[in-house]
């Protein structure tokens, strides 16, 4: 109705020389056959639209259409594996070769289709499983589809099951891959190896040197540092979703869910079962199930019945027992569920165990102790257990929501992991390696890609923390307990314009200091040149000028290749009241404390309830959180953090607003290192805009106006409020105490 | 017209539905672009029939028989759980005895019984012992086999050295650099390579004196034979080692060993042999760049070596150069300052060494219980971090800042009473005025009975019945409910201020100890030996601990980790423990302690120590000769000097006191 609505609208302009009743025949014709044609394509086009979404220019076909290859009987088999294989030796380095994103390049070959002699297919052509692992490395930045350039070759033939293989075959059909090379470099996943009445624990496929990603290898069978261990998978994890649970004390204490177990080892959990009853629960196979309920699902106890996985959640400690294979698909339910495995499987490698710390979230029982399992449990304190429970489960939910803490953002450092069990649980280490195909790909191609890469490896820490961990904790970059040398001496940096009186003064009164070591004037300049060297005063340690392409504040703070010791003072070129002894004995301090600014007029930040924001504080208070660099020790790192490493846009803002670099340095350090500063020495009147207060009120006030305006835009840019509030200053150890003044090493302290 | 008209409808009519015939016809070859040719695939493929695939397992019955039980474990496979039985360690304390060893006693043998015989872990005989240590001879022969040998289950081996016989049936063997080939993980342990003069106790501090990344130039040192280094300059576009480099090595110098702090890099060739260049690499602060090892790393099993080392294909020489140069300072800062932790905490002694084998194994009994990988793993080490305290690291002083938490808010006062006196119910009365104070408890140590009535207080108190030995005020009590404790005398003079202002210090400091008075060290060239003043001085290295704020965990280190022959000294010198309490803190922070002000500091320069009345201008002898002897003790002087007190910040300063917070501090 529409388009015809339309067309008689549009009628008179394209065919204006028409009687109205033909035009009423030709626009009806028009119609018919644009709605024909409209019909036609929506028919035709539909399916393949909804499914091409999404994924443009990606192969479809059928895999049935798949070329097929012949294998003949007498084709090459490859050796076994090579239990000596290390990647120095196994592996083919220099098909990696250099790579500026420290990312090895994986090749997939083409899905074909096995036959033997007699036509006979070897096995089946991919399982699901195997198609989404190939689809998850293909989506990957590992992928490549240049086989010359790969590094890592993945086959497409699916041993994921070593059942349903015809091995001998198989092997066949590996060896005459293009660039099978023995196996060096090419990657094969498998998670149900072995078979009766053996169950090998590693894949029985002749298999020479390729790198193996197996589900269930025990100690004989793993070659360390070169095969990977994974997790066998389990459909569970997309099937069901389960509802985060806190960590904390739950309905059953131990509980085994496993079908298939050992008859001896059943009699040894019944056993417990009866000895401690109520918080033992062992379950079994439902043999009285009503048509039409998935097995797979249901858990039973005598005529009770319970829904599994659900059931997991309500055990503090879930039994995965081996059973003919040594990995079980139930570790990756167990997990799901937030409860703590209790791994019985002698020799057996944890999934991901070159990188995961498996300690940190599992109980691991040797066989012959499975009957004293439950005491040994019982001596786990319920904190350690609800950590490990937190290992398993953390939320995602806890992306730190920055506005709800906005007007607590003192509070995030101190924010306790075990709060965060309020807000929900999901699953760390599931979440994170075990939930899909795609994950446990790409943490296995990770693994490898760490070994060929090292110097860009992922920590530990990486792996292992949780995210809330991750964002709580502070990894201080000058974590070693040291006092550097005092011999070392300091590089005092003096930022300067063109007051060169005032310059001179300070240079005059800082080479005073005994521990100088070289004098750094920053020329910030670019009208006028520094004054001949005749001009300036001569100091017996070196005086260098550095002179600078632009008027910016941050040039106070970059790394100058001139900076030779670790510790430097910043000066402004104002500062002539500070005596030498407070110099002297303000690097002191800073050895003490090397990861931490020290400096001489403190300043304080405050929560400003009526405004709802970050108030910046110069009174005479009893706190301190922050010092001004314009006469303060650090270490030369920070510099280097400063120019390279600062957050956001601070250091343009910085910049473009003429101030605020000292507010900006005492973030960065109070950020990483998560300390406070230390203030040294009594106050004592200093030159600087606030304090002076020559101009009047009103320019002192503007001054604190944008200051506070500098907290605010800071603390929101680095989402947090680093800085530390602390009570105390550092003086002399006998300053003003009743002692000889001539005895004292730092006499004149405070003097105004 | 009428005919015009109808045959143009009719042929309209038809064309447009031999269009529509046509599009249903081919409709594929219209709309769809042409496909990929095959062979040159972008990606894996998305099959159209998918979903039609089956899953992987779908296809498995569950194996209905039985998996067999336990393999009898073969000797060259032996795994922790199947070859060492854990139930013979009662409590799941670990206990070791030495067998006398085989043939004759070397020199490394009694370095290894006298480190042994210091460690909480020594058993004094067989019956007692889960594990037996065996010290092989240097000879193939391993010499004979001692007695309980039990085809090697629950023994060690243990060799300084390359370990000279193979493996020996169920024994888990310790030995130096252990070859890839024969290492059993998780089951043998793999020690460093130690040179002949390693020192027994002690050591040598780390070589490295600054944060920086890079000393100076950055340079490359290769390891040689024999303990010598080559120095390189990676800006060489020369490959510096192994047979793959074509070019000229191009100018190098040879250094012996003193040049080595100065590189930032040393490279280690993979052979075992080199295995002894790493240590020296690790003293000099220089990162260790191994080349394809094929031995294992010392204490592999517990050390994230990546966070101190690298590990580098040798068959990359190129790449790995370029890494090296192109590596942040921030990564090589970290890495430096690692290597330099490592040493000190494990290495640099022979008894380091033999400790950390024995922890290793306690913490393989303990299983879940055992240190957690960040102790291991960063200052002070897991043979000063003692998992029997609290399986939470938030409990410990040291890992607030990585665990994100903040030392707790209020403390306990710890008061030991020795004589009964007056000011003790004044002292009551000032801490209990503290608002930060959760408890106060009284050791008494009196030989008369405590008083049957206590001052009313706003916080509990409670009395513990002490065993009047001078040890007991470092007991860890149960009793003692926050990780902080204010650690006072009888006879202490404090003001409630003072206590609430060192308390809001230690917050800051909770790994350190927090005083009021001060003692200093220093080396007497009179008497060839440590010395100790209690005068004043600009400087101090040890808190009186009569008066003093510290971490609850303390009391556990000092009680199960100090060697029983200082604690016993301490206890027949009531003064000495205050020293050795100081020596152990600092031998854990490598800091000074912090210094607070006391208002009474002029009054009683002298302090509270000792019982006896009126001030002791010297430390008494006994209290000198006690401080050289636990200096002794620990092999090495930890103390650490501070010029620094912490004050209010507005400490003396001229305005208004009503500003102060801490007025009282002022007064005199």
């Amino acid at each position: 109705m529409c388009a015809s609505v339309k067309y008689n609208i549009r009628g008179p302009a394209l065919i204006p020389r028409m009687k109205t009743k033909h035009r009423f025949y030709y626009v009806t014709l028009f119609s018919i056959v644009l709605l024909g044609l409209i019909a036609t394509g929506v028919f035709q086009f539909w399916p393949h639209s909804i499914e091409s979404s999404g994924d443009g220019g990606v192969e479809k076909r059928s895999i049935k259409e798949v070329p097929v290859v012949r294998l003949p009987a007498a084709s090459p088999i490859p050796e076994r594996g090579d239990l000596s294989c290390r990647m120095h030796t196994c592996f083919d380095v220099y098909r990696c070769g250099f790579n500026p994103k420290n990312k090895i390049k994986v090749y997939i070959y083409p899905l074909k289709k096995y036959v033997d002699d007699a036509g006979v297919p070897v096995s089946s052509t991919i399982s699901r499983e195997y198609n989404e692992l190939l689809a998850a490395i293909s989506d990957s930045d590992y992928y490549t589809d240049d086989i010359s350039r790969a590094c890592l070759f993945v086959p497409s033939i699916d041993v994921l099951n070593q059942s349903p293989l015809r091995i001998k075959e198989t092997a066949q059909a590996l060896a005459q891959l293009s660039r099978w090379d023995r196996g060096t470099n090419h990657l094969l996943f498998n998670m149900l190896p072995g078979g009766p009445p053996d169950y090998n624990t590693a894949l029985d496929v002749p298999r020479d040197r390729a790198l193996l990603a197996g589900g269930g290898f025990s100690t004989w069978t793993y070659r360390q540092g070169y095969d990977v261990s994974i997790p066998v998978f389990s459909p569970l994890s997309t099937e069901v979703a389960l509802p985060e649970k806190a960590p904390g004390p739950r309905r059953y204490f131990l509980l085994s869910s496993q079908m298939a177990i050992h008859p001896e080892y059943r009699e040894d959990l019944e056993a417990l079962q009866a000895k401690h009853r109520e918080s033992v629960l062992v379950l079994d196979k439902c043999t009285n199930l009503s048509e039409g309920v998935l097995s797979v699902r249901k858990r039973c106890h005598q005529h009770q019945v319970f829904d599994y996985p659900q059931v997991l959640q309500e055990a503090t400690f879930c039994v995965v027992l081996r059973g003919a294979r040594l990995g079980q698909a139930v570790l990756s339910d167990v997990l799901q569920a937030g409860c703590v495995p209790v791994v019985i499987a002698d020799s057996y490698i944890l999934p991901f165990s070159e990188v995961l710390d498996w300690k940190r979230a599992s109980v691991v029982v040797p066989e012959e102790k499975m009957s004293d399992m439950y005491s040994i449990l019982q001596n786990i304190p319920q904190r350690q257990i609800e950590e490990m429970q937190r290992q398993l489960s953390l939320s995602e939910t806890l992306l730190f929501p920055q506005i709800c803490f906005s007007s607590n953002l003192q509070e995030k450092r101190t924010f306790d992991v075990a709060t965060g069990i309020i807000f929900g649980i999901a699953r760390w280490f599931w979440e994170a390696y075990f939930q899909s195909i795609k994950a446990i790909a790409l943490a296995t191609l990770q693994i490898i890609n760490d070994r060929i890469y090292p110097y860009a490896a992922i920590s530990y820490e990486e792996w292992n923390d949780p995210p809330t961990v991750k964002w709580t904790s502070v990894s201080n970059p000058l974590f070693l307990p040291l006092i550097p040398p005092q011999s070392q001496g300091f590089t005092a940096i003096v930022l300067t314009y063109d007051r060169v009186e005032s310059l001179f003064r300070v240079i005059t009164e800082v080479s005073k200091v005994p521990s100088l070591s070289k004098l750094l004037v920053v020329w910030n300049n670019q009208n006028k040149n520094p004054p001949e060297e005749s001009l300036w005063p001569k100091i017996r340690v070196p005086l260098k000028v550095v002179r600078t392409a632009e008027n910016k504040l941050s040039n106070r703070f970059f790394p100058y290749d001139e900076i030779e010791t670790e510790a430097v003072l910043a000066i402004d070129d104002d500062i002539i009241m500070l005596t030498s002894d407070e110099l002297q004995f303000g690097y002191e301090v800073w050895r003490e404390f090397p990861d931490r600014l020290v400096g001489y007029p403190g300043r304080l930040h405050l929560w400003d309830h009526e405004m709802n924001k970050w108030k910046y504080e110069s009174e005479w208070t009893n706190e301190v959180s922050m010092v001004l660099t314009g006469a303060a020790f650090y270490h030369k790192y920070f510099n280097y953090l400063y120019t390279y490493k600062m957050p956001g846009d601070i250091k343009n803002w910085v910049d473009a607003h003429m101030n605020c670099e000292d507010i900006a340095m005492n973030f960065l350090v109070a950020n990483v290192t998560g300390k406070a500063v230390i203030k040294v020495t009594p106050r004592k009147k200093f030159k600087c805009p606030e304090c002076t207060a020559i101009d009047g009120l009103s320019l002192d006030q503007t001054h604190m106006v944008e200051r506070s305006e500098c907290i605010n835009k800071f603390a929101s840019v680095f989402g947090t409020m680093p800085l530390k509030v602390v009570e105390h200053r550092a003086d002399p150890v006998l300053y003003k105490d009743d002692f000889p003044e001539k005895l004292k090493s730092f006499p004149n302290i405070g003097s105004l | 017209m009428p005919l015009w008209r109808r045959k143009s409808f009719w042929l309209a009519l038809s064309v447009s539905w031999l269009l529509l015939i046509l599009l249903g016809v081919f409709p594929l070859r219209l709309a769809v672009p042409p496909g990929p040719l095959p062979g040159c695939s972008q990606g894996w493929p998305r099959w159209l029939d998918a979903a039609f695939l089956q899953s992987f397992s779908q296809s498995e019955t569950l194996p209905k028989d039985a998996p067999q039980l336990s393999q009898a474990p073969r000797g060259s496979s032996c795994t922790w759980g199947a070859c060492f039985d854990t139930s013979k360690c009662k409590g799941n304390a670990l206990k070791i005895f030495a067998h006398s060893p085989a043939g004759t006693t070397t020199e490394a043998h009694r370095r290894i019984l006298d480190s042994l015989e210091g460690s909480r872990y020594y058993a004094l005989s067989p019956t007692e012992a889960c594990l037996h240590l065996f010290l092989p001879s240097q000879d193939h022969t391993c010499g004979p086999l001692p007695p309980y040998w039990n085809g090697g289950r629950n023994h060690l081996v243990l060799s300084l050295y390359p370990a000279p016989c193979t493996r020996l049936g169920q024994a888990m063997v310790a030995e130096a650099s252990p070859s890839l080939d024969i290492f059993r993980p998780g089951f043998d342990v793999a020690l460093p390579y130690l040179p002949e003069a390693h020192p027994l106790q002690g050591g040598a501090p780390g070589q490295l004196q600054q944060h920086s990344p890079q000393p100076g130039a950055t340079l490359l040192a290769v390891a040689e034979e024999k303990g010598r280094w080559r120095i390189i300059d990676t800006h060489a576009s020369t490959c510096p080692w192994g047979k793959h480099c074509e070019q000229d090595p191009g100018l190098h110098q040879t250094h012996p060993g003193e040049t080595l702090p100065n590189a930032t890099f040393c490279l280690i060739p993979g052979h075992r042999s080199a295995a002894s260049s790493l240590l020296q690499a690790l003293q000099a602060g220089c990162i260790p760049v191994l080349l394809s090892p094929r031995w294992e790393l010392p204490f592999s099993e517990v050390i994230d070596w990546t966070k101190a080392a690298i590990i580098a294909d040798e068959r990359l020489p190129l790449q790995v150069l370029t890494a090296l140069r192109d590596m942040l300072p921030s990564k090589i800062l970290s890495l430096r300052q690692q290597t330099q932790f490592l040493w000190t905490a494990y290495f640099s002694s022979v008894e380091k060494v033999i400790h950390t084998t024995l922890e290793i194994i306690q913490d393989r009994i303990w299983g879940t219980s055992a240190h957690p990988s960040l102790m291991w793993n960063s200052p002070p080490g897991a043979l000063l971090a003692l998992p029997t305290f609290s399986t939470s690291l938030k409990d410990f002083p040291f890992y607030h800042l990585q665990q994100g938490s903040s030392p707790e808010s209020s403390f306990s006062a710890l008061i030991w009473v020795g004589v009964s006196s007056e000011p003790l119910l004044k002292l009551i009365q000032v801490v209990a005025g503290s608002r930060y104070c959760a408890q106060i408890l009284i050791l008494w140590s009196s030989e008369k009975p405590p008083p049957d009535r206590w001052p009313e207080t706003t916080v509990p108190l409670t009395v513990i019945e002490g065993r009047r030995k001078a040890s007991d005020r470092f007991f860890p009590y149960g009793d003692i409910s926050t990780n902080v404790i204010l650690s006072l005398d009888a006879h202490s003079t404090l003001s409630t201020s003072e206590v609430d202002f060192a308390f809001v210090v230690w917050q800051s400091f909770p790994e350190r100890m927090v005083g009021f008075l001060t003692q200093n060290h220093f080396w007497d060239e009179a008497r060839g030996a440590w010395g100790y003043s209690t005068e004043m001085a600009n400087e101090f290295s040890m808190v009186l601990t009569t008066a003093v704020f510290y971490h609850r965990y303390y009391h556990t280190l000092f009680t199960h980790s100090l060697p029983k022959a200082l604690r016993t000294m301490a206890d027949d010198t009531p003064t000495c423990v205050d020293i050795l309490m100081n020596f152990l803190v600092a031998t854990v922070t490598k800091l000074p302690p912090i210094k607070v002000p006391y208002g009474r500091q002029h009054q009683e320069a002298v302090p509270l120590a000792a019982e006896g009345p009126g001030p002791v201008p010297e430390p008494q002898p006994l209290a000198q000769d006690c401080f050289s002897r636990v200096a002794a003790g620990f092999g090495h002087m930890p103390l650490v000097s501070s010029r620094v007190r912490l004050e209010p910040v507005l400490f003396k300063d001229p305005v208004s006191v009503q500003r102060k917070k801490y007025r009282s501090l002022e007064k005199p």
